[in-house]
């Protein structure tokens, strides 16, 4: 069934913009590059490929880069002190902050609903082990908060992936970006609405209780793919 | 080679734009005021300014982020002048967010750190008020910038037949321009916010990064809502622009964190009654 409706949308196309023909958009410019399995197509656009190259940069900074030892100063007194992380909790961190950078990369580059959503899944998932790792009640407590609201995000956020499936036919962005399919607002909206509780920003991130937390490299990287998978969003919604 | 030049003469014009918008200033205030070429004599000076890394730093990221501020702003240049994506230039600016949060919490400073926390709470309300550049797909039905000019030829400028928007960016620009109302993150009841602690030759680089966002911000916004006009032209209109922008920064004080926040909110509340007023017009008023 599915076969047969993505074949009925792409036949109806002009054979230039047919599944494999996306070269092209009044959004993004020439592709750079596909990949394509069956018909999702995995591709990069001069924009999706700023921010991958982003992505990867502060992967690589988080990989190779040594936390901070953030100063705080006594209250009512002139001294100060420095927090250390220990290297088992600098060890967590910066795993997650890597698959964190890894999933981001993921959803910079689907070519399709679903995995883009299951990417920004696992962006939460990471950014919640990101802040969790610091053992600090506060921060703790943020943590906590963040996950009830990504479990919250979820639901939105797979509830638009599959009503843009039961609209249109399709997952795949390389047909969905085509004008011949009309993807209902509704469903774009649950999509963005997914992402805002999911990624935290721009949002949520304002409670910023994480920044007590110590591990720049690792604590950007929560802002890193927040930031980008909004910006990935911003492009799908605006494309459909 | 020929974009190294444009980014070179960017980065000159950008410093002399930051001098004269500090002239601009002082002069409203009745003081003399630096000269004019002040921004490019200081970033000179911090160029060849003993440099090192705070001991409590996060080395890599303190130092890399640097050239990553002033290699987003070059890539946003390059986008501008091959009339690609405005979707790119949008990406870059919440790139600059990143950079601004991380340049803040790299050193350990609890004055970056302060920076650094403004910065997440100004994103709140700049990145849905940048977003309102998909009111400009509403219009004109295209991000490319190259197609956005050729609109305006067809159906007037933007200025005018889109005001609302044009005020949204103008806000975005205004909170991104030195002694803004907006620019919280910088205050100096923080001393210098997120930058306290990049002195020197780091000092330098952010500098030249920030006076590429400044130009590659004005010439944006001269060519989304006026249109195509000769390079000499775009110079002319970019610096009238900051004129503006001089007067207001110099009548006004800083604002406080959740006041910046809520004026900044109070222009997305008219762009969003003027893009559902659009939806359901069908087209241009």
């Amino acid at each position: 069934m599915y076969e047969a409706m993505t074949a009925s949308v792409t036949a109806s196309m002009p054979v230039s913009e047919s599944a494999y023909g996306f070269t092209q958009t009044d959004i993004e410019g020439q592709a750079l590059f596909s990949l394509p399995f069956g018909d999702i197509v995995n591709f990069l656009t001069p924009y999706t490929a700023v921010l991958f190259v982003f992505a990867l940069t502060f992967t690589i900074i988080a990989l190779i880069s040594k936390p901070e030892r953030q100063v705080d100063t006594v209250m009512g007194g002139d001294a100060y002190y420095t927090k250390d992380i220990s290297r088992e909790t600098l060890r967590f961190q910066r795993f997650m902050a890597i698959a964190c950078g890894l999933a981001t990369m993921g959803g910079i580059m689907a070519g399709d609903v679903f995995n883009f959503t299951l990417f920004t899944a696992f962006i939460g998932i990471t950014n919640i082990g990101i802040v969790a790792a610091v053992k600090n009640k506060h921060i703790l407590d943020n943590a906590f908060e963040y996950g009830l609201l990504a479990m919250i995000g979820t639901l939105p956020l797979f509830v638009g992936a599959a009503l843009v499936l039961a609209t249109t036919g399709t997952l795949s962005m390389w047909i969905l970006f085509t004008p011949e399919v009309a993807v209902p607002l509704f469903a774009k909206l649950l999509l963005v609405i997914g992402v805002i509780a999911e990624g935290m920003a721009p949002v949520f991130v304002a409670k910023a209780e994480i920044t007590r937390a110590p591990g720049a490299p690792y604590i950007l990287m929560v802002h890193v793919s927040s930031l980008l998978i909004f910006l990935r969003v911003i492009e799908i919604v605006i494309s459909m | 080679m020929m974009i190294l030049l444009y980014i070179i003469f960017a980065v000159i014009v950008g410093l002399l734009f930051h001098g004269i918008h500090r002239k601009v200033i002082a002069r409203i205030q009745t003081r003399p005021g630096p000269p004019i070429w002040q921004e490019f004599l200081h970033v000179m000076k911090f160029s060849f300014k003993q440099t090192w890394i705070p001991k409590t730093a996060s080395k890599v990221l303190f130092v890399a982020i640097v050239p990553a501020v002033i290699a987003i702003w070059a890539g946003a240049l390059y986008v501008l002048f091959t009339g690609g994506s405005l979707l790119v230039i949008f990406g870059v600016y919440l790139l600059h967010k990143i950079t601004e949060h991380g340049l803040g919490l790299s050193s350990g400073s609890p004055y970056g750190k302060l920076g650094a926390i403004r910065s997440v709470l100004s994103a709140a309300s700049e990145i849905p008020l940048i977003a309102s550049i998909a009111g400009i797909y509403f219009v004109t039905g295209s991000l490319m910038i190259s197609d956005i000019v050729a609109y305006q030829a067809d159906h007037g400028i933007l200025l005018i037949t889109a005001l609302p928007i044009a005020l949204a960016m103008y806000v975005i620009i205004l909170s991104k321009v030195p002694y803004s109302p907006f620019g919280i993150i910088e205050a100096k009841e923080i001393v210098s916010g997120n930058k306290t602690e990049h002195f020197g030759a780091f000092r330098a680089g952010l500098e030249v990064g920030f006076a590429l966002k400044t130009f590659v911000l004005l010439a944006v916004f001269v060519t989304l809502f006026i249109g195509a006009m000769p390079f000499w032209m775009l110079l002319i209109a970019s610096l009238i622009l900051l004129l503006t922008m001089s007067f207001i920064c110099a009548l006004t004080p800083m604002l406080s964190p959740y006041d910046a926040v809520t004026i900044q909110i109070g222009v997305i509340i008219i762009v969003i009654i003027y893009m559902a007023f659009i939806a359901f017009a069908g087209g241009m008023p």
